[in-house]
């Protein structure tokens, strides 16, 4: 290595330079990898304790002289609970909270329990500027509790803490759709939901939890409210500005403040429209469950118009069809449960989860619809055949009923009865007519009778014309959403309107080519070819099948509008959240 | 038998179990109440925080020497319990992959190459070499830090002037504390914040200028939630901040008119008699010409300037008035500013006329920034020479090379340029190597562009950092990696004197060495080892830092030690030898005297300049920067590593402004714009508030596009930069 001050010039700041010069030293000895070593070495060891020992008290926690006032003096007596306090008037902001629950409770990297919200409003004059910490509500009829399919949510009789049971949770994440506050969080990597539970553990102990300890400010404590007086403060609607109705699911934790909000008062993110997670399990799972309860319905309507040598074939084809499209719905919803090791689980919550219900209810489709088809198979001609066929509709149309209410139990507008039973049950139309269609092109091609070609041209009319009936309904009243796109106020249903045309966009466009290329413009050239009556076989067979493909892409993309679209009631959020 | 049927009923309910027990709590001893099982500590050590100049205590959670969690210190003076998130997340940027883990060099196809620490510092020493030899030694520069302790600052300073005969060296500090360096020195005779952070508790009047201390300083903004006194708080900002939504008098002005209004109601004060007279002829010189000065900022002349109503002026003055404890704080409103030193001096002599200064919850008080701003300011041989000495004063000189034993020779005689000076000396072609040390110039200096134009000039520019990512770094040709906070030793001194310790409670990854270490490795290699052999360590920097400190305001030979001042829960400025400094917290002047050589403070002052950058039609709005969130700090090379943290602030670049203006802009909430200036142009989102007011816009400092429109001017004395207006349109994104 080059002697670095052999073309150094003199660094001295003197003006009789000459007169100091640097000590010329060995360059390779002194950073020799010796030195470099020596160095690395040291900056591995650790000598804190060493040098600093600290001399602890192990008795009370020391924070305690801080957070003992903040926390009730008694447990909680009959019809009473534990709630969290927040005093807005002291919340600045900080968030320290966030970052408190995060460490003392272990979380993991991307995990928050606590969140801080941010209200705005007021005149030019009088702006306001309201942080809102907020975390679980632990409120007295908890939607997670009632959604979730496996029990794994308790409210203790006592304290009122809605705790979650983490080795219970199959991740079916039911109640992170039904809590209104966004409270429980997912955790993908786990598989399982995970929420805050007031540090329950803490307080057993006498001690605050780890947002109430944190605080700098003191803004949240913990206090003993009345049930009653939940239940009476939810009636006038007394929560906080902005945030979702606390008759859902009434919350406990009571806001207080000296403060008179403005009637302006909104969240800092009230116009921000950011789309939600899609869960593509779900959408296949309810357009296939959907398709194959649909097709078994068209299937056995159909059974009229054929005679009776055509009957059994057909029907053995179809029904094996729709079965398989409802086998493979199945197989998609487990794909979306954390841990589908523990599927089993969901029988659990009968009593009270519509996911419990719609998972045995299509658990008891599947096994009629295995049945029905073997005895297709087995015993075509048996007498009882028709009524198994129709007990395989009811209970599917049971399941789909059930995959209804889950999602008008959230109490989202989008989600609405009115709008998820019409979309899915004309999905079952649809695709139900669809799939027919292609079952009976598929019967025409592998069945070799003469008379085929008469009567599938007749079927082919009725089909062409249900399909675009049914399409056309659907079309008109996905599109009649974007009628809020012109109510003044920002409504549930303009933000969902908004979604699909803003950052949807795409999907939406393809949505609507979709069912119109499927659902009418190939139809009717169908109709058209039927009328003619000059067509061929193998090319109605590709028309039909790319028919089909486009209606159940078409299906999918709005089932995928459904959960991406749909604004969820939150607390309110924080700028650009 | 039960077990089985147990674990049967346990397949279809189970209570717990492993995912149960990953969050199990269980009592941390040492005071900590429950802790999370798999990070209990079998010990634990107090360290002060490395991010903002408050100086919060935090307790790290330590398995066998490694920390694996933390809380704040419950005892420590300054947060008592608390931290805010930056603090809480403080070891979680430690983690980061984007790490720097090995020095990397520039190689020929202009990519960043890891390279072995020998080569990487014969290629310092060589590189630099050769640029000295051949345009002087002066022509290689350093940038240092408010960030690192100051054993590191010191041996920067000392190495680069002393050992490597550089002449320039400035800091980061020069973008936020150089204006209230400059308005202390000149009206106190030294840079001496007075306060301890218990004035926030015994104050009955709280002035806050230009300071949203609950996002800024969210530990001291809980000392001011503490005070039993129900002050009144009075915050004068432009916005309607977090701050001044807590205030009981919010005077929303003009930008820049606040150095207007302080003599407005300086002059207010005076004509009502509302002074101290005693104060001021014992303590003081210069009112007389203060009073006649102050004369013309009239009612009316103030109430123009400032947009607020007379009466809200007068009431400010009043208030000043009925205080008996008034305490007056300013922040970066006042010192980014083109006129900062003399709008602080303007606060300064609100507080030396009134007689609020020297006594508990009173004092004219400047809120640092960085974690080590004073350190930077008393120690890092830069500005001034090692401990508040100056380098054109022969004796202090003498005083230095004695202490050191190093030949007087050594000290240069002259001041070393500031920071825009330096980044002008590049442009020059003065300056053709630049060493920046633990900051980020590219992405926080003032005219982004330009300054990035500038850099790209240098013929050699090393970055030692933490992170290899830095937008510095990414333009660097030779990238040292650096240990940082958590992972070395040495002392922070924070906003009210505190000294407080920090300590090595994480390996460093890879390759990392501490700042200190590179620098006793780059002074080796040099060849200036010998200069600085008792420089070994940074408890024995330490030492000489005591004997720098000997005789001056800042003396602090009388503190023994790092186990001293840990014991000690932080030691305050002055400890002189033989001073029991066991008092948690003093203040300054409380005698009347003060650092000028007649013991007195001067009354400085002077006509109040108009923005140098005035909107017109086509640039119709102010821009406004600040901190943006109490979970981002500056460049957000850290910040930006802990996830929770960056949960907690918007993903986007977010334009506050009026929304009378967005209206007639047509720009709906949420919406992209184009911010331009003469600069440049960017974009960000819309978000419509009446907490701006009209023809002002508001921008957060921590994006990186922020400086892109900022405007490249300076206060005349303290040359810091005026980050906080300058004319920008507005336009909706096509």
């Amino acid at each position: 290595m080059e002697t670095a001050s052999t073309n150094r010039p003199d660094v001295s700041h003197s003006p009789h330079r000459e007169e100091t010069l640097l000590p010329i030293v060995d360059l390779s000895s002194s950073i020799g990898p010796d030195f470099i070593s020596q160095l690395l070495r040291e900056q591995r060891q650790l000598t804190a304790v060493e040098q600093f020992s600290q001399v602890h008290g192990n008795g009370v926690p020391s924070q305690a002289k801080y957070y003992s006032k903040l926390l009730p003096a008694t447990p909680p007596g009959d019809g009473q609970q534990y709630a969290f306090e927040v005093d807005l008037d002291r919340c600045s902001g900080c968030k320290a909270c966030v970052t408190a629950c995060h460490s003392l409770n272990g979380l993991d990297d991307h995990e928050t329990w606590r969140d801080v919200g941010l209200l705005v409003g007021g005149t030019a004059t009088k702006p306001i500027m309201q942080h809102v910490t907020t975390a679980c509500h632990h409120c007295l009829e908890p939607g997670c509790m009632s959604a979730c399919p496996v029990n794994a949510y308790e409210k203790d009789p006592v304290t009122g803490i809605v705790k979650h049971l983490d080795d219970q949770c199959f991740g079916c994440q039911y109640c992170t759709l039904a809590c209104p506050y966004d409270v429980p969080k997912y955790h993908a990597g786990k598989g399982i939901v995970r929420k805050c539970d007031m540090c329950s553990d803490r307080l057993a102990v006498g001690e605050a939890p780890a947002c109430v300890q944190a605080c700098p400010h003191e803004a949240i404590s913990i206090k003993v409210v009345d049930r009653q007086q939940v239940i009476d403060d939810a009636e006038a609607d007394h929560f906080l500005p902005a945030a979702p109705d606390p008759q859902i699911t009434l919350p406990t934790t009571r806001f207080k403040t000296s403060r008179v909000f403005p009637r302006n008062t909104l969240p800092a993110d009230y116009h921000s429209v950011n789309p939600q997670h899609p869960h593509w399990p779900l959408i296949v799972m309810l357009v296939l469950t959907q398709l194959s309860v649909g097709a078994f319905i068209v299937g056995l309507l159909l059974e009229s118009l054929l005679d009776g040598s055509s009957v059994e074939s057909f029907r053995r084809l179809h029904a094996t069809s729709a079965l398989g499209f409802g086998l493979l719905a199945l197989a998609a919803s487990t794909m979306h449960l954390g841990r589908p090791q523990y599927a089993f689980r969901a029988v659990l919550g009968l009593g009270h989860s519509w996911l419990s219900r719609e998972i045995v209810a299509f658990g008891i489709f599947a096994g009629t619809a295995c049945l029905y088809a073997a005895f297709c198979w087995l015993s075509p001609t048996s007498s009882f055949q028709p009524s198994l066929g129709w007990s395989v509709a009811g209970t599917g149309l049971l399941g789909v009923f059930c995959s209804i209410m889950i999602y008008v139990f959230t109490g989202r507008e989008f989600w609405s009865f009115g709008q998820t039973t019409t979309k899915f049950m004309l999905t079952g139309a649809v695709l139900g007519v669809a799939a027919t269609w292609l079952s009976i092109l598929l019967f025409e091609t592998v069945a070799d009778q003469p008379t085929h070609g008469l009567f599938t041209s007749h079927i082919t009319f009725r089909l062409a014309q249900a399909l675009i009936i049914a399409m056309a309904a659907k079309l008109i009243f996905e599109f009649s959403l974007f009628r809020h796109l012109f109510t003044r106020r920002m409504s549930p249903l303009k933000r969902s309107a908004q979604l699909e045309i803003g950052p949807l966009f795409g999907a939406t466009t393809a949505r609507f080519a979709c069912g119109v290329l499927g659902g009418i413009v190939m139809p009717l050239f169908l109709l058209n070819e039927v009328t003619s009556d000059r067509s061929t076989a193998i090319p109605r067979m590709i028309t039909v099948a790319m028919l089909f493909t486009a209606c159940l892409v078409g299906e999918l993309l709005e089932r995928y509008q459904f959960f991406a679209a749909c604004a969820s009631p939150r607390m309110p959020g924080r700028l650009n959240a | 038998m039960n077990a089985l049927l147990q674990s049967v009923l346990d397949i279809v309910h189970q209570r717990s179990g492993p995912l149960t027990r990953e969050l199990l709590l269980e009592p941390g001893e040492f005071g900590l109440g429950q802790v999370p099982s798999k990070s209990k500590p079998n010990s634990t050590t107090d360290m002060v925080c490395g991010y903002c100049a408050t100086g919060c205590s935090l307790r790290v959670h330590l398995q066998d020497d490694v920390a694996t969690n933390l809380t704040p210190a419950t005892e420590y003076p300054v947060n008592l319990g608390m931290a805010c998130p930056k603090g809480w997340e403080a070891l979680t940027v430690l983690n980061s992959p984007e790490r720097a883990t090995t020095p990397l060099l520039r190689d020929e196809a202009g990519r960043l190459r890891p390279v072995p620490w020998e080569q990487a510092i014969s290629t310092f020493v060589d590189r630099f070499g050769q640029i000295q030899a051949a345009h002087g030694a002066e022509s290689v520069a350093f940038l240092s830090t408010g960030q690192m302790p100051t054993e590191e600052m010191a041996f920067l300073g000392a190495l680069a002037k002393f050992g490597m005969g550089m002449l320039h060296g400035d800091g980061n500090t020069r973008q936020c504390m150089a204006t209230a360096v400059v308005a202390y020195k000149q009206a106190f005779g030294f840079d001496a914040p007075p306060y301890t952070y218990a004035d926030f508790e015994e104050s009955d009047v709280i002035v806050l200028v230009g300071s949203n201390l609950c996002l800024t300083h969210p530990i001291m903004w809980e000392r001011v939630m503490r005070n039993p006194h129900s002050p009144e708080i009075i915050v004068i900002d432009p916005r309607m901040t977090e701050t001044a939504m807590n205030a009981t008098q919010h005077l929303a002005l003009t930008p820049k008119s606040d150095q207007s209004m302080f003599y407005g109601i300086a002059r207010i004060l005076i004509e009502q008699g509302w002074v101290n007279s005693e104060y001021i002829d014992q303590s003081t010189t210069g009112f007389d010409e203060f009073a006649k000065f102050v004369t013309q900022f009239t009612d009316e002349r103030v109430a123009t300037e400032s947009g607020l109503s007379v009466e809200q002026i007068h009431r400010f003055a009043r208030t000043i008035h009925e205080g008996e404890r008034v305490s007056f704080w300013w922040t970066m409103g006042v010192n980014q500013s083109h006129q900062g030193v003399r709008t602080a001096q303007a606060i300064i002599n609100l507080a030396l006329m009134t007689g609020n200064i020297g006594r508990p919850g009173t004092g004219a008080n400047s809120i640092t920034g960085q974690c080590n701003a004073m350190g930077s300011r008393l120690f890092s041989n830069t500005t001034n020479l090692l401990g508040g000495h100056d380098f054109t004063n022969p004796d202090h000189r003498e005083k230095i090379a004695k202490v050191l034993d190093i030949d007087v020779s050594r000290i240069p005689s002259e001041n070393s340029l500031p920071y825009h000076k330096i980044m002008e000396g590049i442009l020059r072609g003065k300056i053709k190597g630049l060493w920046v040390i633990c900051t980020n110039p590219a992405h926080s200096w003032i005219n982004q562009k330009q300054c990035r134009d500038i850099l790209e000039r240098l013929d050699f520019l090393v970055v030692q950092d933490m992170y290899h990512s830095t937008e510095t770094a990414q333009m660097a040709d030779l990238v040292l990696p650096a240990a940082g906070w958590g992972e070395k030793e040495g002392t922070f001194i924070n906003s009210e004197r505190r000294i407080g310790v920090i300590k090595k409670v994480r390996r460093a990854p890879g390759e990392a060495l501490s700042d200190f270490n590179i620098f006793r490795l780059v002074a080796n290699a040099w060849g200036c080892g010998d200069l600085f052999a008792e420089w070994s360590s940074p408890a024995a920097v330490f030492q000489i830092l005591k004997r720098c400190s000997l005789g001056q305001p800042c003396d602090i030979s009388g503190i023994d030690g790092y186990q001293q001042i840990d014991a000690a829960g932080g030691i305050q400025w002055p400890v002189t030898t033989g001073r029991d400094p066991v008092e948690q917290e003093r203040r300054l002047f409380e005698d009347g005297r003060f650092y000028h050589a007649d013991g007195r403070a001067k009354f400085l002052f002077d006509e109040p300049r108009s923005l140098p950058e005035q909107t017109n039609e086509r640039y119709p709005f102010l821009l406004l920067t600040g901190r943006g969130s109490a979970s981002q700090w500056h460049t957000q090379t850290r910040t930006k590593q802990s996830a929770v943290l960056r949960k907690l602030y918007p993903e986007n670049l977010i334009l506050e402004l009026n929304r009378g203006d967005a209206d007639s802009l047509g720009i709906r909430p949420n919406e992209s714009v184009w911010i331009e200036s003469q600069r440049g142009r960017i974009m960000a989102k819309a978000f419509p508030t009446n907490a701006v007011q009209r023809g002002q816009v508001f921008l957060p400092m921590h994006e990186e596009a922020t400086n892109e429109l900022t405007f490249a001017v300076f206060d005349p004395y303290s040359h810091q930069p005026a980050y906080k207006s300058c004319a920008v349109g507005v336009s909706r994104f096509t």
